[in-house]
């Protein structure tokens, strides 16, 4: 599927200022600020000036907070989104309820707590990051995640993400038989993605530390229904 | 900064039409409309089943679907019996038996069952959604002719000739390695299945070339990414489908490797 850019203009703009120029600007902008969010439950609050809000939203991070405060503007971030900042893009600084800050190594073991799937989960909202398409949650399609080739503002998703850990056997038993498949298949289609399965492999690293994800690997592939009805005469759909 | 949740803004709920009117299937099967695309043909064919090989030999040929049915070996035509009950289900062939005496389609349905024919229900189910759409659909594996002196008599005279002995050779060979393959469904979940070629095309037994894709028909459970991979390995560029047919209906999935663009 191509992308659905929203109104005229929008692929111009996008062209004109690249995701990873403004995750770049987000990065130094917050290592500048020092910035520093605090761990409540499976989010991560950060409070920020009006140029870091800006930029958030710009790089499509965290979902901004309505609260009646006037200078500052609160965020709140996905795990994956916190845990990039903090660990990819090293410019996030987590604190815990004592108000101290928490390793790279002890925010892992946190979020692993919370989440048991995190590692792969992560690998896979990473691994998208790093290739500049913007991540966020998938779960109104029944998804993971959904990715965008741009700011959701200028484009549509195109993909609708599953990630999922290598060895069949995904330990939230998605699209464990083929009725799933066809479900999910279906959902997406009818609202214009493709699904993408983000394969992730462990290669027997084990998920004791964050510095095991760099041996992870990662397969992309795509689950399409083909209808032979529509196909017959043209080779190139195939 | 307004803060405004851009992403809810954003309808994605389309109605992209012809995309998945399967709601349209359980209409069609039962119209009229559906029924009078069977034609019942005047030109009916005549084969002879032959027990040992779980197939049936041509002995009269009418029609043009002879072009693309069948497989070719020292000047005779044989089939299998997914097309042998496809042609007979659309009244396009009768079906003898070895003292010459019609079967009925049930005797044939009833084939199918046999460990030896190499097929089953559901296998016939996509052969047969596919030869309905005019795809060129053959058995993955098994060449459409092979080379050789013809026969001399046309009709159930293989008895004790060489080309008997070859044919039985080298179908059996396959055909075992096809049962093998449904023994081990608790193992691999897929089995071997059709090579597809697309309608229209100027298809040629002697020389069919490369099939547009290979359709693997799952049992079980979707295949998992190493049996995909396996598979991918084996047939190199040629493109895979792997099909799930459940309550007569027929589905065809990709599994294809992608690489997503690193964005600028």
């Amino acid at each position: 599927m191509k992308p659905r850019w929203k109104g005229k203009g929008s692929e111009a703009k996008a062209i004109a200022d690249p995701m990873s120029k403004i995750v770049s600007l987000l990065q130094s902008s917050m290592v500048q600020s020092e910035t520093c969010g605090l761990l409540s439950s499976c989010s991560v609050l950060v409070e920020v000036d009006a140029e870091l809000a800006d930029l958030l939203n710009r790089a499509c991070f965290g979902r901004p907070r309505i609260t009646a405060e006037k200078d500052k503007q609160w965020f709140q971030l996905d795990m994956e989104e916190a845990f990039y900042l903090c660990f990819s893009l090293r410019c996030l600084k987590v604190v815990g309820e004592d108000g101290c800050i928490k390793s790279n190594e002890e925010l892992w073991e946190d979020l692993k707590s919370k989440k048991t799937v995190f590692p792969v989960s992560y690998k896979a909202y990473s691994h998208l990051r790093h290739k500049s398409w913007v991540v966020r949650s998938g779960l109104q399609y029944g998804v993971d995640f959904v990715a965008y080739r741009h700011h959701p503002a200028l484009v549509h998703s195109e993909y609708a993400v599953l990630a999922l850990l290598e060895g069949g056997n995904d330990q939230n038993g998605r699209l464990r038989v083929w009725s799933d498949v066809h479900c999910t298949v279906r959902l997406c289609g009818s609202v214009a993605k493709t699904l993408l399965i983000v394969i992730v492999n462990d290669n027997c690293q084990g998920a004791a530390t964050p510095s095991c994800l760099e041996h992870y690997t990662v397969e992309e592939r795509t689950i399409t229904r083909w209808n032979p009805e529509q196909s017959r005469e043209d080779q190139a759909v195939l | 900064m307004d803060a405004e949740d851009w992403e809810s803004c954003s309808n994605d709920e389309v109605s992209v039409h012809g995309i998945n009117n399967d709601d349209d299937d359980e209409e069609n099967c039962y119209s009229s409309g559906f029924l009078s695309k069977l034609q019942f043909r005047k030109d009916i064919s005549k084969a002879v089943w032959v027990d040992d090989l779980a197939m049936a030999e041509v002995v009269e040929k009418k029609g043009k679907m002879w072009v693309t049915m069948g497989i070719v070996r020292s000047g005779n035509t044989y089939c299998f019996i997914e097309e042998t009950l496809f042609l007979i289900e659309i009244g396009a062939l009768h079906l003898l038996d070895e003292k010459g005496i019609c079967l009925s389609l049930k005797e044939v349905y009833d084939k199918l069952s046999f460990e030896k024919s190499g097929c089953f229900w559901e296998l016939f189910e996509v052969y047969r959604h596919l030869k309905s759409l005019g795809y060129v659909v053959g058995r993955h594996g098994i060449p459409w002719s092979v080379k050789g002196q013809k026969t001399k008599a046309g009709n159930c005279t293989l008895q004790g000739s060489q080309e008997r002995n070859e044919l039985l050779e080298m179908d059996s060979k396959d055909n075992n390695t096809i049962i093998e393959l449904f023994h081990n469904m608790q193992i691999t979940e897929v089995s071997p299945a059709f090579d597809v070629f697309l309608p229209n095309s100027k298809f040629r037994k002697s020389s069919p070339g490369d099939p547009s894709f290979v359709v693997y028909l799952s049992r079980g459970t979707p295949p998992s990414r190493v049996e995909i991979e396996a598979l991918e390995r084996k047939h190199g560029p040629i493109a895979l489908k792997f099909c799930h047919v459940e309550n007569g209906r027929v589905s065809f999935f990709s599994f294809d490797r992608v690489e997503l663009a690193v964005l600028p």
